[in-house]
């Protein structure tokens, strides 16, 4: 007990601090706005009593006072300010896992306050309560949320939702109640709540997709009403829904079709369209799959970048190969971003790359590496350029490169030039050109460059093992100026590998390295010890090259490095062995003594020439990311390119096709006779009673004309089978359409004359006819109560009509 | 989900901790503060790095590093989004971010953290509906000099009916004066070659607004002409559909300033740019010659304004003698870049010049440097766009409307 008193003590302590340092701020800025003790004495002298008062309460010995206190601190100050108040949450929330005894004592004054007029203070209480993290109050957290799922409140709803995944780490043997409760929630039409929902379901129960059935075509609709969030966590859902539930639309893989179809997706003449094309198109996409791509469209235009790369997610995965094109603006929008959103997008472009570059194509210029870019984000914009050329853009995007070369930066340079080699190694018709370009940078003045250039140049070459002699000529040629040893190595190394088409260049390349020999580097003098081998395997009868390989060896054999003593004592081994024979046969002397030892050499002198000289393979170069394109767009496993913890790959589309009619049990109620209370529809709360959320909106006869439902509707026919059910009042709709359009006409050209006269250029504070907006005053009333955003959905109610 | 935030100062100590599942030990600054150590600069780091336990994602602004520990996948761009989110906010109600005002206002930035994440999922973040709910330290110190005197504070508590129905805008707003302003500002993007050829340009434009009208407006904007506008993003706002088929803007601002929509300009590809630059460089034997000058066309004939232009030389230059017809230059030796401040460039003025030659401690100098240039152009929009009319509907008064233009330099880049 006395534990749990001192315990008591601190925790009041801590309160008392909290509201004398509050109090304190509010006189202190009372004084510096110069108020005068007189004439603000009497305000703040209550206040500091008052304070006074509750860290007396506080300091009290009796649970009773000190409850008493902490009630008042929170409940009596709130009624003042709800600053205060909210300050004591936080603190609570922050101590309550050390003082869980303590928290416990607040339970009840929020389930007091779960019964408050005010909806701020309803949610309020609910999302401190379930913030709570001790495990004992999990009932009750449960209890009220499943009171707050049914509050008139769209927020407090919203909160609820919120609750379920505290709820549901606190104690997760609730699970099945707190299933229940997203069940019950998903029934909700309210586009405040649904994404929290959404989430919710994300993290409590991914996939009981068999709850979402019902629900799915009206996610669809309500995907463009919710808050960016939402948006988020509803595609993320419907992503993987759709993975199970709808067929590949491109069975013939992603790299099938490479062209563009400029048409209209969604035009009426879709099928017509469908069947002129070849089998690849054959595939038709089922209607819902069709809706759920439709609705994602438009939110490529939001302003929040994770929105617009969750549609580049479900275009990328779910779209047939056509349609992915209309990601790649909006995402390449994106570049013109803060830098941590650069990267991240630059990362998924690059996955998207490997897999279809030509989405990317047309941007090559906003992949231009800028001077203040950071290491991260050239890198990547290097890779994607590579990954993006074609016969079309690689001059261009060679002349940039070699810009790259260029900079005084060593670093970007050589990743410039290493970008020229992927750009050669991926396109062998390009070789020609990227090795001239190369070649030319073998005059540079930066070490770097030079050493970077070779090293490619030489990958290049190894890969056309039959024409490369004439550019190895033009390296040796350099050689002189080449100071760097990777270079000069790598030069040495060509030269004795393609030997045989070099015959008149090569020995004099061995006899000049020869002369420089001890003053090379350990890396060269490898190379030049294996030249040697190299050029006396392919012809030992050559005096002068015996001697000169001779000579290389024995001065390889006194050299300080052991790594060069023993290359040189392992090919004096293999080539002295032949030599002795050699002089034998020479001499004719001793025919007769082919001792076990020289059978031994004959065969490995057969088979000198593939020792020294097989067939080198070409190191591959391989891309940065690659291995990225394991993981979906979007995940942070991608960035990362490693799996983390909670990654779920996508699942694979299922090869038959499953069964539709469970989106058939539609809740019509959403999509036709109810009001759905979307943001648009309520923005216009002022004029409705307060209770908006809750009522279906009253609605007069004319009907919104650009309703985002209505919009598509009409547009595509193809949809009605879903709506059938409602098909009598589409076309009422439609006449009240018609009413609506000639209408706003008129209002057009009476405004017409006046917004010529609109000169909006500068200072627009002219006269916009008063006349005349009063004389429709009334009209645009009633009209306004549901011209709402296109986005909001105001139906009419059958009943009303 | 998002676990955790904690925000670094400059010397990348903790000034702000939240924690919204349960706490995450310190030590991940550590981490953290270790491998920015083995950056060369900050900003090099990459925005997400991966740790046994958590990944950290971090966002680099105002020279303060907001760091968020994440144990599980997310979508990343939304952890990203989200923290720029944050700072936006604190902005928007400190005037600026810095460790100072942050400090200052600790409590008032717990509750924004409390009110945007709830467990680790966005929760309210529309600075309008925040506003609401948590009222702007300014704010409070003007109602409490209006109240004093008065028996009883009448602190504005909101109670459930006024709760906005719409997110982004506050309900019962009240202005004696009703008026609108709208910005267009437009960046623009070049990379120019040394020899005057335009590599890449772009232009992006936003349409910032600052709205102080009563109740709840519904506004309709046109435009003179939309077809400059490629590629737009918008403000929750704005109704996709109503601008898919007339091009015009319809909708229900937010109360105060905010960005009503962003755009990419449909400029004809080689469309000459405000502004042009000439840089001549010749490297000789330890040290070499300039000459840079600035021409200005397309500009309708409106000056160029702050202009500046960082001009970048070797690492190894010691000394700079150079001499400029327009504004002044400065040599800073430890940056080692010359920065020539420009001011005002009337286009009838003669082409400001600057000529000169430096010295440095190496045989030739290492060239191939970044020319940037910065500057502004007032009452002038690159892409021409052009506001044709604003409508009001839904409430009667008659506000006052202005419209600005801005063109300036985003990343304007010359290469020597």
């Amino acid at each position: 007990m006395s534990d749990y008193l001192s315990k008591a003590a601190a925790f009041a302590q801590n309160a008392a601090k909290l509201s004398k340092k509050v109090s304190e701020g509010i006189v202190e800025n009372a004084r510096e706005f110069g108020l005068e003790a007189t004439s603000s004495g009497h305000y703040f002298d209550t206040s500091e009593e008052k304070m006074r008062d509750i860290k007396r309460q506080l300091d009290s010995r009796h649970d009773r006072e000190k409850m008493d206190g902490l009630k008042r601190l929170i409940a009596n100050v709130a009624s003042q300010n709800l600053e205060i108040r909210k300050l004591v949450y936080i603190y609570l929330l922050r101590y309550a896992e050390q003082e869980p005894d303590l928290a416990l004592l607040s339970i009840n004054t929020f389930q007091k306050d779960l019964t408050d007029q005010n909806q701020l203070i309803r949610a309020m209480a609910l999302r401190v309560m379930s913030g709570i993290r001790v495990p004992v109050i999990s009932p009750i957290v449960l209890l009220a949320i499943k009171k707050c799922v049914t509050d008139l409140s769209a927020y407090v709803r919203k909160i609820a939702a919120h609750a379920i995944p505290k709820c549901y780490s606190l104690d997760p043997t609730q699970k099945d109640a707190l299933v229940d409760i997203i069940t019950t929630l998903l029934k909700d039409n309210s586009s405040f709540t649904i994404g929290s929902v959404i989430m919710a379901f994300n993290e409590v129960c991914p996939h009981r997709f068999d709850l979402i059935h019902p629900h799915f075509r009206k996610l669809c609709r309500m995907l463009i009403d919710a808050d960016e969030w939402g948006q988020i966590a509803i595609m993320g859902l419907l992503l993987r829904y759709a993975r199970t539930q709808f067929l590949n639309p491109n069975p013939n893989g992603p790299r099938a079709s490479k062209k563009k179809k400029s048409k209209a997706f969604y035009s009426d003449d879709e099928n017509s369209d469908k069947t002129d094309d070849s089998l690849e198109n054959s595939f038709i996409l089922d209607p819902d799959h069709e809706l759920l791509l439709r609705s994602c469209l438009p939110l490529l235009q939001s302003r929040n970048s994770a929105v617009v790369l969750s549609v580049a997610k479900i275009f990328y995965h779910l779209a047939p190969i056509e349609e992915a094109y209309k990601l790649s603006k909006p995402l390449v929008r994106l570049l013109h971003s803060h830098r941590e959103i650069q990267y991240v997008v630059l990362a998924n472009i690059a996955t998207m790359a490997t897999q279809r570059p030509y989405l990317f194509e047309p941007h090559l210029q906003q992949f231009f590496v800028r001077s203040t870019d950071s290491v991260f984000i050239r890198n990547l914009k290097l890779e994607i350029m590579t990954l993006i050329a074609t016969e079309n853009n690689i001059t261009i995007l060679l002349r940039e490169l070699q810009e790259y070369v260029k900079s005084p930066n060593k670093e970007f340079a050589t990743s410039a030039i290493q970008a020229i080699g992927r750009c050669a190694i991926g396109m062998p018709d390009m070789a020609e050109s990227c090795l001239n370009g190369l070649m030319k940078l073998l005059w540079s003045k930066n070490d770097a460059v030079v050493a970077e250039s070779v090293v490619v140049i030489k990958r290049l070459l190894q890969l056309r093992p039959q024409d490369n002699a004439d550019l190895i000529i033009q390296l040796t040629k350099a050689l002189d100026q080449i100071t760097v040893p990777m270079a000069r190595a790598s030069i040495f190394w060509l030269v004795g590998q393609y030997a045989q088409n070099l015959e008149k260049i090569a020995p004099d390349v061995l006899r000049n390295s020869a002369k420089r020999f001890i003053n090379e580097d350990d890396i060269v003098k490898l190379q030049i010890i294996n030249l040697g081998a190299k050029l006396y395997s392919l012809n030992p009868t050559n005096q002068v090259l015996n001697l000169l390989f001779q000579y290389v060896l024995n001065l390889a054999r006194y050299d300080l490095n052991y790594d060069i003593r023993d290359r040189a004592r392992l090919l004096r081994g293999l080539i002295l062995i032949n030599e002795q024979k050699e002089i034998t046969s020479e001499n004719e002397e001793i025919e007769n003594a082919q001792s076990s030892d020289s059978v031994k050499s004959s065969v490995l002198k057969e088979n000198l020439k593939q020792i020294l000289l097989c067939e080198k393979e070409a190191p591959s170069e391989e891309s940065p990311s690659a291995g990225r394109d394991r993981f979906t767009i979007g995940s942070m496993a991608l960035v990362l390119n490693h799996s983390i913890p909670g990654y779920e790959p996508l699942p694979d589309w299922p090869t038959e096709k499953p069964d539709v009619s469970a989106r058939n049990n539609l809740d019509e109620t959403y999509s036709r006779s109810q009001a759905v209370k979307g943001f648009g529809s309520d923005s216009f709360g002022g004029y409705a009673p307060p209770s908006i959320y809750d009522k279906p909106l009253i609605t007069n006869k004319r009907k919104e004309v650009y309703d985002l439902d209505h919009f598509y509707d009409s547009e595509n026919s193809s949809d009605d089978n879903i709506h059938e059910t409602s098909e009598n009042e589409d076309e009422e709709d439609e006449e009240d359409e018609d009413e609506e359009i000639s209408e706003e006409e008129d209002d057009d050209e009476n405004e017409s004359s006046e917004e010529e006269e609109e000169s909006s250029e500068e200072e627009t504070s002219e006269e916009e006819t008063s006349e005349e907006e009063e004389g429709d005053d009334d009209d645009e009333q009633e009209l306004l109560l549901e011209e709402t955003r296109g986005k909001g959905k105001v139906r009419e109610a059958p009943k009303s009509r | 989900m998002i676990d955790s935030l904690f925000v670094l100062n400059t010397t990348r100590k903790i000034i702000i901790e939240k924690h919204w599942r349960g706490l995450i030990n310190r030590q991940v600054v550590d981490y953290f503060n270790d491998q920015v150590s083995r950056q060369s600069s900050p900003e090099d780091l990459p925005p997400v790095i991966s740790t046994p336990k958590y990944q950290l994602v971090h966002i680099y602004r105002s020279s303060l590093t907001f760091l968020s520990p994440v144990s599980s996948e997310v979508d990343i761009l939304l952890v990203i989004e989200f923290l720029h989110r944050i700072v936006d906010i604190l902005a928007e109600y400190f005037g600026e971010v810095s460790e100072t005002s942050i400090r200052d206002n600790f409590d008032v930035v717990y509750q924004l953290l409390e009110e945007m994440m709830d467990y680790g999922y966005p929760l309210t973040t529309e600075p309008n509906a925040l506003k609401e709910m948590i009222v702007l330290p300014n704010i409070i110190n003007k109602v409490i000099s209006q109240v004093a005197g008065v028996t009883s504070v009448t602190h504005h508590i909101p109670n459930g009916s006024t709760i906005s129905s719409i997110p982004w805008r506050k309900s019962g707003v009240k202005y004696t004066n009703n008026e609108i302003y709208f910005d267009i500002i437009e960046e623009i993007d070049a990379i120019v070659d040394s020899n005057g050829a335009i590599v890449s340009s772009e232009t992006h434009g936003i349409i910032q607004a600052n709205c102080r009208l009563s109740g709840m407006p519904d506004l309709t904007l046109n435009f003179v002409n939309p077809r400059v506008l490629d590629d737009c993003s918008f403000h929750p706002c704005v109704r996709y559909n109503k601008f898919e088929t007339e091009r015009v803007l319809s909708f229900v601002p937010p109360d105060g300033p905010f960005k009503l929509m962003s755009y990419r300009v449909n400029l004809p590809h080689h469309q000459s740019l405000p502004v042009y630059v000439k840089p001549q460089i010749h490297i000789g034997n330890n040290g070499g010659k300039f000459d840079i000058s600035i021409n200005i066309r397309n500009t309708e004939g409106k000056p160029i304004e702050n202009g500046l232009l960082i001009f970048p030389l070797a690492k190894s230059v010691s000394n700079v003698n150079a001499t400029c017809n327009l504004g002044s230059y400065i040599f800073d030796p430890v940056t080692k870049s010359i920065r020539w401040d420009l001011g005002k460039i009337e286009p009838k003025d003669k082409v400001p010049l600057l000529s000169g030659n430096f010295s440095s401690s190496e045989q030739t100098p290492e060239s191939g440097h970044t020319i940037t240039l910065d500057f502004s152009i007032n009452m002038y929009a690159i892409s021409g766009l052009r506001v044709d009319s604003l409508k009001i509907f839904n409430e009667s008064y008659k506000p006052y409307k202005g419209v600005r233009s801005l063109t300036k330099a985003g990343k304007f880049q010359i290469r020597t």
